[in-house]
């Protein structure tokens, strides 16, 4: 052999694969000007079309802790995206183990937890893109409605929640999709949970609006949104349903969980 | 000749059923090496075992030296692998993919740009690098495939089925580009194909596969020349019931080596020399059967396979193909 063969030591980050895959999922985001109108349209569409017409239904009142209908919901239009948003990172992955892409990244000399980095940050990106888009909206719209931002410290608070929530929904969604195995099953499967799970967050309807009906109350507390919404609402208005420390406890510790368990699925997850 | 492939009774076993069967084989550097045989024959299922995607069941395969099970890096480190399935993404362009195979390797960029030319001059694609894929016909997507396999300039690339569901003329051309690319870039390659004209073509030594096993190995001449130095192809009125007596009649002439059934035609291996054909007219007239048809020609590497198995690739596909798969789904894969 004229090379000489010599096996390096992995570098503990892969930063030319993380940044390639990031790269990809930017690329194939916007390669598609359809998706990319969807995009930026549906913020539009949950904040204009229906915050609008409900928060003149809904005065302010203890209802919404204290804040006008359209301020309370702005979080929960942010949480849906998030969440929608990481769920859909696990169908990528199966879509990439359908079409062949995984395999052949796979053969590659490089660590599998990589590729879900890169691919992870590509689509917080994107989220992040779209939440930014979403907060802009909607403070045009709160000028008249009564939402703006208190502080810069309110609105950094609100990225970190942001960014927690958005990863323990892809860690819920790449879990999801390594045990499933198989795209239609997945979507199924995420279609069914995802909706029960923004409206039992506190992201359209406050959380006491179920008070004294069993279980679903309950439930409430034990879905992760509900602590995700809650902090971001907090972030903006001051105002926390459940406080502050709890909210970014448990947001942070299930991004740290779900994301562990779905790069260990991932990785023990079959290609061939 | 340095081996860069060892092979020593691999082995895989998807629950009782085995898709691969202590096979043995090496590939010298520097080589075409290819598997031919029907589908369902194990040749998929032993690339994977070789690119470390699969854990053989038994036995052992070396890679430029490396271990497929105990040097998994090392092994992917120095190959690259064309797959029989889509492996690149539509969505993007080409040259988009194979910037992102280039950087899942850590090529650098001034090399990076160098290799990315010179394969896609070596696969024809320059004019087509900045198009999305989804618009491109399957041919084309193969050959980016290809480049991108090239483009590490791995010790070893292996093809799977390199040319499945193409056309005549894109199957020419990319086995043209292939051997080109190939004798640029000084890589081993081992193929796996169950079109015979494509073992012919393009590989220096071929193994023939059936069955999970190996059952010859040799250049496609060494092979040829098993089977005999020409072949005739007889087919007799009244078939069904004269074929058995045929048969045995004719292998008692005496240059006639073999004979052997396949289809409705019968399958004669004889020794080279003048008026055959004309001969074996007569010596039918003389023993009352009548031909209805009857054909002279040079053995071709489906004759080597008939001449093993018994039937031709596209009858054993039929039939082991089936059995494979539904046994394979029986074992829950």
């Amino acid at each position: 052999m004229e090379k000489a063969l010599t096996v390096q030591p992995k570098p503990l980050i892969e930063w030319q694969p993380i940044y390639s895959m990031w790269k990809r999922e930017i690329l194939r985001f916007f390669s598609m000007r359809a998706r990319v109108f969807s995009f930026i349209v549906s913020p539009f569409t949950w904040l204009v079309f229906l915050g609008i017409p409900l928060s003149r239904m809904m005065p302010a009142g203890q209802f919404h802790l204290g804040m006008p209908f359209f301020a309370f919901i702005v979080p929960g239009v942010l949480g849906m995206g998030l969440l929608f948003g990481g769920m859909n990172s696990g169908v990528t992955v199966l879509w990439d183990k359908e079409f062949g892409f995984l395999k052949e990244v796979m053969v590659a000399p490089v660590r599998r937890i990589s590729l879900i980095m890169g691919r992870s940050l590509g689509a917080l990106t994107v989220n992040l893109l779209q939440a930014l888009i979403t907060l802009a909206v909607a403070l045009v719209a709160g000028i008249w409605l009564g939402f703006s931002l208190n502080s810069v410290g309110g609105f950094l608070l609100a990225l970190v929640f942001i960014l927690l929530t958005f990863f323990a929904a892809v860690g819920f969604g790449l879990t999801l999709g390594a045990l499933i195995e198989e795209t239609e099953g997945y979507m199924t499967i995420v279609r069914v949970i995802e909706m029960p799970l923004f409206f039992l967050s506190g992201g359209l309807l406050p959380v006491s609006a179920l008070k004294g009906i069993p279980i679903l109350f309950q439930v409430q507390f034990l879905n992760p949104l509900t602590y995700g919404v809650d902090g971001i609402r907090g972030a903006f208005s001051g105002v926390y349903l459940i406080s502050f420390p709890v909210d970014i406890a448990v947001v942070a510790a299930c991004a740290a969980v779900f994301l562990t368990l779905g790069a260990y699925a991932f990785s023990k997850m079959e290609v061939g | 000749m340095e081996n860069v492939i060892e092979v020593e009774g691999l082995t895989k076993m998807f629950g009782n059923f085995a898709a691969v069967d202590h096979i043995s084989f090496t590939v010298c550097k520097g080589e075409t090496f290819g598997l031919l045989g029907p589908n369902g024959a194990g040749k998929s299922t032993t690339i994977k075992m070789l690119t470390t995607l699969l854990h053989p069941t038994a036995g052992s395969a070396r890679i430029c030296g490396h271990d497929v099970v105990g040097e998994r890096d090392a092994v992917r480190g120095c190959i690259s692998i064309v797959f029989q399935d889509r492996s690149i993404d539509w969505e993007l362009t080409g040259k988009q993919n194979l910037v992102l195979h280039a950087a899942m390797y850590n090529m650098g960029g001034r090399e990076k740009e160098r290799r990315m030319n010179e394969v896609l001059d070596l696969l024809e694609l320059q004019d087509k690098k900045n198009v999305r894929l989804v618009h491109m016909p399957q041919a084309v997507r193969r050959r980016f495939e290809v480049a991108r396999g090239f483009m590490t300039s791995p010790d070893v690339l292996f093809l799977d089925e390199p040319t499945i569901g193409f056309d005549i003329r894109a199957r020419m051309d990319l086995w043209k580009q292939i051997r080109k690319a190939k004798e640029t870039e000084h890589s081993t390659v081992l193929l796996t194909t169950h079109y015979i004209e494509e073992a012919d073509f393009l590989c220096d030594r071929v193994a023939i596969i059936d069955r999970a096993k190996i059952i010859a190995i040799g250049t496609p001449e060494e092979l040829k020349a098993v089977v005999g130095q020409n072949l005739l192809s007889v087919q007799i009125a009244d078939g069904e019931r004269e074929r058995g007596r045929f048969m045995k009649e004719a292998t008692s002439i005496g240059w006639v080596h073999k004979a052997t059934e396949y289809g409705n035609s019968i399958l004669l291996t004889v020794e080279s020399g003048e008026g055959r054909v004309s001969a074996l007219a007569d010596f039918a007239d003389g023993h009352g059967f009548s031909i209805t048809a009857l054909d002279e020609r040079k053995p071709s590497l489906e004759d080597v396979f008939i001449h093993f198995t018994g039937e031709s690739i596209r009858e054993a596909e039929g039939s082991s193909d089936m059995k494979a798969k539904r046994s394979m789904r029986k074992a829950g894969r």
